[in-house]
């Protein structure tokens, strides 16, 4: 077996089928027995597959053998043995081949888990500023598909490959107790077709998925950009250059696609070519022996038969080499969207003390890769107990501020104080414990509609969630469902409108009671009279709360004691409440 | 996954689709037979030859006769597997191919009005995903299944000419495997079924803490939601594992055949051999071809669920099949500016249209309204009322349920539909990936940067492109993330205009926008009165205040409200002049 183990460490490609790449072996440490428990599993069926050949191979031989010697070798041969021993082998096949398809789908589900777990923890604390979709749409669906992918590493690339290497040697090992010609036979023919699979598929399929990938990803995007603004190009008339567009892509994706089955049609053939060549060959060499009187006549075919079985093992690997460089681009996309993990701080966060004013110096801020600026030296005062009101041109950055407070992004000049530490000095985390935001952009989890008032604040009781939802003017809309607060929304669930999904926002910042509370066009959506009827509300609800509230609607202005105006990147007075 | 009563739909849609790779399909069948053929002579040729070897002490020269029948089989069987791989995967990407041009063809011709009938993300997901699932059933699942007819009957019929009892061993076992798997296969369905939902929001979770990651961190609530991914995933795990537990057993019952008919070719075989009174040539080669006559069935249970992913692909790519098409003609010329000299239009008219999106819920009621060249209109009322419906009637997105909608020239004479230069800034403007020009260039292929400029200006875009750090070649980013909404809105106006239509169609063009930026847009759009048809849906004073017509939407009723020193009211009683 020289040959394969110089395979196995001739390039990354070929460790890549033996190691999962990339992510970190921590990932994977945990589920280690349960991997190695799939591998040895795989390795029985392989074994017992290979057992109940040869040895039915043998006993008919060996039958036909004492048949033809006459009736005293007749009932000398015991033949309860072998039959015991085949119908042992194939109760072993059965049995292994079952537990071995559970038992490895159960650990790639639990790898699917750790490798989420994983990457969920090092995007938090990039979200949102490392989440900006890419160009191709949707990149966090991406994610979880690529963590399919990456988990599918194991049964689809490691099983087999383990079990190929483990297997092979295995066999020749047998092969070296019956005859060692025969052996080297077996074991040059499983090195040349494992160096025919790394020559026609391992090497080159990596380069041939990255461009298949490549021109999935382009296509993706046309079709998004085309379906989103299917009104507008039929109008414009721009339908049937678009459509032409998507061919094109349709017909780069079809060639990669292709160019991968050739490459895994070939090595699949050339398995075959060599099993029944080497077949031939052991043939030839176990006849020599059994004339030299080194073999019995029986063990002539049984090892003709064990090499088939023998190489039943390489059959699976070409398609592993393909599944392989399909998980190695998928882990890869994992690893680099962390890359800058151990940028953020290591120190431990700073935290603000009471009492809580905001302090905004001369900040400048643009988002990456932007020319212009958002913010361009604004300068804000705000005091612990102040309603104060922001308003602005859309684009003016007002929703950035928010963004900003919370650290999200990094800034290019000036600095935000708040409660007497610099933003950047602290986290996210600690920041929130101090302030509520209810945001436009604010997600609703598919859970229902406790689930996810505690999301927000996991310590409300149901009387906190009632008169949140009684300031934000829910009460009746939450009364009038079949199952209350209990109610399945999100996604998968009951849709709500823009205003009510706005509201339940609000009533999440509420639940938390922090000291500042920042409200982010809190009544868009709304009707007038609802639009007073919650703000009366929420600020008789909160006398000694400071809000900070973003919008461009004058009406909920006369609520708030001062106002500013957010405009060319600068914060203007408005006048202040008389 | 397909219930019952659609899988005969489901079934006519896959022999409608096998058709457009019908050829393919049948070279990968035939040269599947020729391997299988081949397979089966070279079984019997090894079996002769080591028979010969063995017992019956020829040397291996002797037999060189066999050994090149051998490899002559061995090539036929190789060559053959492969080019029926090949033809496999080809008619499975050409099916892919065909399936997704069409189907965006057909969306092209539904519409965005149709399209929106489905949930968001569906039909881009039908579209990309879902149409990438048939690959595999026509690539492996189709000549799998007429592998799994022809080989083991082939093996069935060599068996029976060697040895009775193997022949009645392999012929009971045989159609026990595909009964036992449709069995296990109803009861894994039904398991599934049971959890579906169950299933699918699990399965989604990790997604949904994703996009709310932003509003977790705010909430300073990422630790426990790693913990409630974590459960949530763990949760799912199980679920799954309860269903596939019963659905590997498909496999398991196949593998217990397998290994049962094997042992007992072997078993009863031996016994035989050691009475004499059976041939070790027809014993070996029973035994060389009992895991073939299996082989297939195993390849045919790996790629069935690549035929239950085809089926649930094909119910949802149904679904948008059954969208209706609009008379829209896609492959017409593009229109150039300037171009559309044979007839001007002058005017656009209403008689008793009515709109519905579901035949249950009609949305207007007998519209009656004309529009005018030079004259600005504007559609008032509150959300929902009906604006954007009678805007996509308008522009011809949605036919009318009811009535008549006309497009009139000078003499008030009908004219044609695509005659008229229409152009639609909607509510979202889509920018696409490219720089600003690119942009621009969606309303009108060739435009020079003298004509982009110009209908920038009049767009009131000019300004705020000219100060992008590359102007015209800057790169829009992602949806045109980068612009604000106001400027993401005059961009498409500019695009709009470059065309130089005669119809201009805007839906809420100043929504979510501060009034600076409305009064802006407002005045821009007042510019482009002249000379054409402007009717913009909204709800805002701004625009209603520079309107030549208002219209008042409300209850499904069109209300045409006359403004002061508007002198262009519809006059009762008009001839009735559009063609039936």
């Amino acid at each position: 077996m020289k040959t394969m183990s110089t395979v196995s460490h001739s390039g990354t490609g070929v460790r890549a089928l033996f190691m999962p790449n990339g992510m970190g072996l921590h990932v994977f440490r945990p589920v280690r027995w349960h991997m190695l428990l799939g591998v040895v599993l795989a390795c029985v069926g392989a074994l017992a597959n290979f057992g109940l050949l040869t040895l039915s191979g043998w006993l008919l031989a060996g039958a036909a053998t004492a048949g033809l010697a006459g009736t005293v070798a007749a009932q000398s041969f015991n033949i309860l043995l072998p039959a015991t021993a085949v119908r042992f082998f194939a109760t072993v096949r059965i049995l292994a081949r079952y537990l071995e398809r559970v038992s490895t789908h159960d650990t790639a589900l639990r790898l699917t888990g750790r490798l989420r777990s994983w990457l969920y923890a090092r995007l938090a604390p990039l979200a949102p500023a490392g989440l900006v979709s890419v160009r191709g749409g949707d990149v966090l669906s991406r994610f979880v598909s690529d963590t399919d992918r990456a988990a599918a590493w194991y049964t689809d690339v490691g099983v087999p490959c383990w079990r190929a290497l483990l297997c092979g040697l295995f066999f020749v090992g047998v092969f070296l107790c019956l005859l060692p010609l025969a052996a080297g036979v077996l074991a040059l023919g499983l090195g040349l077709a494992s160096i025919g699979v790394w020559a026609l598929v391992a090497r080159p399929v990596y380069g041939l998925m990255q461009r298949s990938v490549e021109s999935h990803t382009a296509l993706q995007t046309e079709l998004a950009d085309t379906l989103q603004g299917l009104g507008e190009w039929l109008v414009l008339g721009t339908m049937a250059r678009q459509l032409a567009t998507l061919g094109a892509s349709q017909a780069a994706l079809t060639r990669a696609h292709r160019r991968i089955a050739t490459r895994e049609g070939l090595a699949g053939s050339f398995v075959t070519l060599l099993m029944f060549c080497t077949a031939l060959a052991i043939l030839g060499v176990a006849l020599q022996a059994f004339h030299a009187g080194q073999l019995t006549g029986p063990e002539v075919p049984m090892l003709v038969l064990g090499n088939l079985a023998a190489f039943d093992v390489l059959v699976a690997v070409p398609g592993a080499c393909v599944a392989s460089a399909r998980t190695q681009l998928s882990a890869a996309r994992l690893v680099a969207c962390g890359a800058d993990e151990g940028a953020k701080a290591a120190s431990a966060p700073v935290v603000p003390v009471a009492p809580y004013d905001l302090e905004i110096h001369d900040l400048c801020f643009s988002y990456p890769n932007t020319g212009a600026y958002v913010l361009d030296h604004a300068n804000l005062m705000v005091r612990q107990g102040e309603k104060l009101g922001i308003i602005g041109p859309s684009g003016a950055g007002k929703s950035s501020l928010i963004s900003l407070l919370f650290n999200f992004w990094p800034v290019q000049g000036g600095s935000i104080v708040f409660g007497g530490v610099n933003v950047s000095a602290t986290d996210a985390e600690t920041l929130s414990s101090l302030i509520s935001v209810a945001s436009q952009d604010f997600h609703l989890f598919t859970a229902t509609l406790r689930d996810n008032l505690l999301l927000a604040a996991p310590q409300a009781s149901e009387a906190d969630m009632n008169e949140a939802l009684r300031i934000v003017q829910l009460t009746s809309f939450v009364v009038a469902l079949p199952e209350g607060l209990d109610t399945l929304v999100g996604n998968e669930g009951l849709r709500l409108s823009g205003g009510q999904a706005r509201r339940l926002s609000i009533a999440q910042a509420l639940l938390r009671r922090t000291p500042w509370l920042v409200l982010d066009e809190p009544t868009e959506g709304l009707d007038d009279a609802t639009e007073q009827a919650l703000m009366k509300a929420l600020l008789a609800a909160c006398p000694r709360t400071t809000i900070l509230c973003i919008s461009h609607r004058k009406s909920v202005l006369p609520f708030m004691d001062r106002v500013v105006r957010l405009e060319g990147g600068r914060l203007w007075p408005e006048g202040e409440k008389t | 996954m397909s219930s019952a009563s659609n899988t005969g739909k489901g079934r006519g849609q896959v022999a409608a689709l096998a058709r457009t790779a019908r050829g393919w399909l049948v070279a990968s069948v035939g040269c599947g037979a020729v391997s299988a053929a081949c397979l089966v002579g070279q079984f019997v040729v090894l079996a002769h030859v080591v028979d010969d070897t063995v017992f019956r002490g020829q040397s291996l020269w002797a037999e060189r006769g066999l050994l090149v029948l051998f490899g002559a089989c061995l090539l036929g069987c190789i060559g053959a597997r492969f080019a029926s791989d090949m033809a496999g995967t080809e008619a499975g990407l050409q099916v892919v191919a065909s399936v997704r041009n069409a189907l965006l063809r057909h969306l092209a011709k539904a519409g965005p009005v149709a399209c929106v009938r489905l949930p968001a993300g569906q039909v881009l997901s039908v579209v990309d995903e879902g149409v990438e699932a048939l690959e595999p059933f026509f690539a492996r699942y189709v000549p799998s299944a007429a592998m799994m007819v022809m080989l083991p009957l082939l093996i069935l019929a060599v068996v029976c000419g060697v040895d009775g009892w193997s022949f009645v061993i392999l012929a009971c076992t045989g159609p026990l495997v595909p009964m036992c798997m449709v069995f296990v296969g109803y009861s894994a369905q039904k398991a599934m079924d049971r959890q579906w939902g169950y299933l699918s929001t699990l399965a989604g979770s990790f997604l949904d803490a994703l996009r709310g990651l932003k509003t977790l961190r705010v909430f300073g609530r990422t630790a426990g939601s790693l913990e409630r991914i974590g459960v949530l995933g763990d949760a799912h795990r199980r679920a799954t594992l309860s269903v596939m537990k019963i659905a590997f057993l498909t496999s398991a019952s196949l593998e217990f055949f397998a290994s049962l008919s094997i042992a007992l070719v072997a078993v009863v075989f031996g016994s035989r051999l050691l009475a004499g009174t059976a041939e070790f040539r027809s014993a070996f080669l029973v035994l060389l071809l009992a895991p073939e006559y299996f082989a297939p069935l195993r390849n045919f249970s790996a790629s069935y669920h690549a035929r239950q992913n085809a089926m649930a692909a094909l119910e949802q790519i149904a679904k948008l099949q059954a969208l209706p098409e609009l008379a829209i003609a896609l492959d017409a010329e593009e229109v150039t500016a300037g171009d559309h000299a044979g007839t001007v239009v002058e005017s656009l008219r209403c008689e008793h249209v009515g709109a519905e999106y579901e035949a249950s819920a009609t949305v207007l009621h007998d519209v009656n309204c004309t529009f005018r060249r030079g004259q600005f209109s504007v559609l008032s009322g509150e959300s929902g009322a009906g604006k954007s419906t009678l805007l996509s009637v308008i522009l011809g997105l949605l036919p009318p349920s009811a009535g008549r909608f006309c497009v009139l020239d000078a003499h008030d004479l009908p004219a044609l539909r695509s005659d008229v230069c229409m152009a639609y800034v909607p509510q979202r403007p889509q920018l696409v990936y490219g720089t600003v020009a690119d942009n621009l260039r969606m309303g009108l292929p060739h435009a020079s940067l003298e004509a982009m400029r110009e209908a920038a200006h009049m767009a009131d875009a000019l300004e705020f492109i000219e100060s992008l750090p590359e102007g015209f070649s800057t790169v829009v980013g992602e949806r045109g993330s980068r612009l604000s909404k106001g400027q993401v809105r005059r961009l498409a106006l500019a695009r709009a205009l470059l065309r130089k239509p005669d119809v201009l169609v805007l839906d809420e063009p100043t929504a979510d926008l501060d009034p600076a930026s409305a009064r802006r847009i407002a005045s821009a759009i007042r510019q482009c009165v002249a000379g054409r048809i402007v009717i913009a849906a909204t709800h805002k004073a701004e625009l209603v205040a520079c309107a030549d017509q208002v219209l008042d939407i409300a209850d499904g009723q069109v209300m045409v409200r006359a403004v002061p020193g508007d002198s262009l009211a519809q006059p009762a009683g008009e001839k009735e002049v559009c063609p039936a």
